[in-house]
């Protein structure tokens, strides 16, 4: 295995750091204890103005919805937090959402159940996680690219299983995952989507799996003198990920009964806008899962404010990529301090 | 054998277009060599190459600019959207746009100290957010048969972008390998450390490099809008991935400091080919998207494993060029 922290590409030069800034430590500034919650202070204004502006906001109702609406977004943010932990992405999650989703259908007009149709779909998932990770370790290159490239070619495969058009769920009963809800209120994967959360941080923190994922964003090289296992912890981050999205396609294609090969448009740089707007550095080593959550809601109060104040939805791209934008601009400003 | 694969790894584009030019001349029964496919393939790389050329500048600076295909669509719209206000207001302004994304790029990477491909997916979003708004999702049409000329027309048997394409990789070379600045690029892209100790401005150069991506972005969704005569927001969805992969296997390294122009212009050359023996192959649709994959994958995987092979050499004493 030849790969090395820097191949990322995300080595900074150090000569180059501005001199003298290093005099914040002595006293602690006034934003100290905010620093790291910045979306927790967005959430608070936006939903200060969501109530200002808009009747409707603050019903129950509404923000059940919008819980709903990022319920899958987040399952697939929640994969990349594990990832970005360990200074890597996964531009492949658009593509195995709806590949898990498609394998899934296939698998139930085959002739599979219910559960083992899932499986079959979770399984497809895993099974390009496992691709992603092995390529990446295998060779030392750049994840992004790699899995930029992957998520072409699982693509295309998607495109030539479904040969472009949309599939139909055969059981009745795989709706419930998407749109059953317990005590009538609270949908399914809403619960998923916590409940996962609350395990992957339980990994994060408690496990050696976990703690191993933090050392490899700090430092690589520290882990690999200290006897943790580097490689086999990343390309269990890369099944993971995958894995998580290959659920969310699952959950997703349950909603509608159907699935196409496009139904994850946009959500690899939507997962990473979420997970780094709750916190998750995209330098790895800093974040988690439960601040993903906050990530996600944010992202999906922006979204229902914006359709709510008539905001065209073409315009909602603008403002999603200027909080991107602005967010790692403060990331990687707060990383320097 | 080592000097075997450094005589490849510096000429493997234009070994890899001879490889196709055999291949699919023998393969495609007379469809392949004729004049006008010839003419075809010109047409389809001269409006791909600018945005591979600054693609390559950017990559030997050491950076990456995943916003190319954005700012090729959005200047491709302003192109034809503004011609009521004048054709050539249209283009100057198109062309304007691509260098002012480049600008923001190339701030968001000095001053900003963001990661390139963070901030450049970044504005990707943002352009694209631009395009949508400003073009409703509709496809825009252009009013004036004259600008058409620039992509669809031809001196004698020369397509005129290719004219256009030769010229700039005149003055891309010229600046690269011959300017001051162009140097510097490379000493940036080798090492940021070291360039900075020897007294080059790492952030200007940084700032050239993207504004030049940016602006010939533009160019190349100039001559696309003027190819097609309209413009639409599916213009550029693949440019990223095709942009790298020209540059990569034209010699550049994402790792930066290594490539140069004519080896960029071999690799859209190198592709251009791939995907026109594709069509006369009738090779479908799905499967040309998945070997395009593959492509860039082997590419990325190969250009990571000859870093890592050049790293050991260095470890153990060795010098290789």
């Amino acid at each position: 295995m030849v790969d090395t922290v820097s191949e990322a590409g995300l080595a900074q030069s150090t000569l180059q750091r501005a001199p003298g800034n290093s005099s914040g430590s002595a006293r602690t500034r006034w934003y100290e204890p905010l620093r790291n919650h910045t979306a927790l202070i967005l959430l608070v204004v936006l939903l200060i103005a969501g109530s200002l502006t808009s009747d409707v906001f603050l019903t129950p109702r509404n923000l059940l919805n919008i819980l709903w609406a990022i319920s899958i977004l987040g399952i697939v943010a929640l994969g990349q937090t594990v990832l970005l932990l360990t200074c890597r992405f996964d531009m492949s999650v658009a593509a195995v959402v709806g590949f898990a989703g498609i394998v899934t259908v296939l698998a139930q007009i085959n002739g599979f159940g219910i559960y083992s149709s899932i499986a079959v779909g979770l399984l497809a998932g895993a099974g390009i996680g496992l691709l992603n990770g092995l390529l990446v370790l295998l060779t030392g290159a750049n994840p992004f690219l790699i899995t930029l490239g992957t998520n072409l070619l699982v693509y295309s495969l998607s495109l030539s299983l479904t040969q472009s058009k949309t599939l139909y769920a055969t059981i009745p009963a795989f709706n419930v995952l998407g749109r059953g809800q317990l005590f009538g209120f609270l949908h399914v994967s809403v619960v998923a989507f916590f409940l996962l959360a609350l395990v992957l941080e339980f990994l994060l923190r408690r496990t050696i799996f976990g703690r191993t994922v933090f050392v490899i964003g700090f430092n690589e090289v520290a882990g690999r003198f200290s006897g943790l296992r580097i490689g086999a912890t990343k390309l269990a981050a890369f099944v993971m990920c995958s894995s998580l999205a290959a659920l969310a396609g699952i959950i997703m294609t349950s909603r509608t009964n159907s699935t196409v090969a496009n139904a994850g448009f946009g959500m690899e740089f939507d997962s990473i806008i979420a997970a780094v707007l709750g916190g998750t550095s995209l330098f790895g080593g800093r974040g988690g899962a439960l601040r993903t959550i906050v990530g996600v809601v944010v992202l999906g109060v922006m979204n229902n404010l914006l359709v709510l104040l008539n905001v065209p939805t073409e315009a909602q791209q603008i403002a999603k990529g200027s909080v991107f934008l602005l967010v790692v601009w403060a990331d990687s400003m707060l990383r320097r301090n | 054998m080592r000097r075997f694969i450094g005589i490849f790894e510096k000429h493997s584009a234009a070994l890899i277009v001879f490889g196709l030019v055999v291949a699919f001349g023998s393969t495609s029964t007379g469809t392949f060599a004729t004049g006008s496919n010839i003419e075809n393939i010109a047409r389809q790389i001269s409006l791909d190459a600018p945005m591979v050329f600054g693609q390559a500048v950017v990559l030997i600076a050491g950076g990456i600019d995943i916003s190319v295909g954005s700012t090729m669509a959005m200047a491709a719209a302003i192109a034809i959207g503004l011609q009521p206000y004048g054709t050539l207001t249209a283009v100057a302004a198109a062309l304007l746009f691509g260098l002012a994304v480049g600008v923001v790029n190339g701030l968001l990477v000095t001053r900003g100290r963001i990661v390139a491909f963070v901030a450049t997916l970044g504005t990707m979003s943002v352009v694209r957010g631009l395009l949508l708004t400003y073009t409703g999702q509709r496809s825009l049409s252009g009013q004036d048969p004259a600008f058409a000329w620039w992509g669809g027309g031809q001196i004698g048997p020369v397509p005129v972008s290719l004219l256009v394409v030769l010229a700039l990789l005149g003055v891309l070379w010229v600046f690269l390998g011959h300017t001051r600045e162009g140097r510097a690029l490379y000493a940036i892209g080798g090492s940021k450390d070291a360039a900075f100790l020897g007294g080059v401005s790492v952030d200007r150069g940084l700032m050239v490099a993207f504004s030049i991506s940016g602006a010939l972005a533009a160019v190349s969704g100039v001559l696309v809008a003027s190819r097609l005569n309209s413009a639409s927001v599916q213009l550029g969805a693949d440019a990223p991935l095709m942009s790298i992969s020209a540059a990569l296997i034209g010699g550049a390294s994402l790792l930066g400091g290594k490539g140069g122009i004519i080896g960029a212009f071999f690799g859209v050359l190198a592709l251009g080919i791939l995907n026109n023996g594709m069509n006369l192959l009738g090779v479908p649709t799905y499967s040309q998207i998945a070997i395009r994959a593959m492509i860039l994958i082997a590419i990325v995987a190969i250009d990571a494993l000859g870093t890592a092979l050049r790293r050991r050499d260095l470890a153990q004493g060795r010098i290789t060029q």
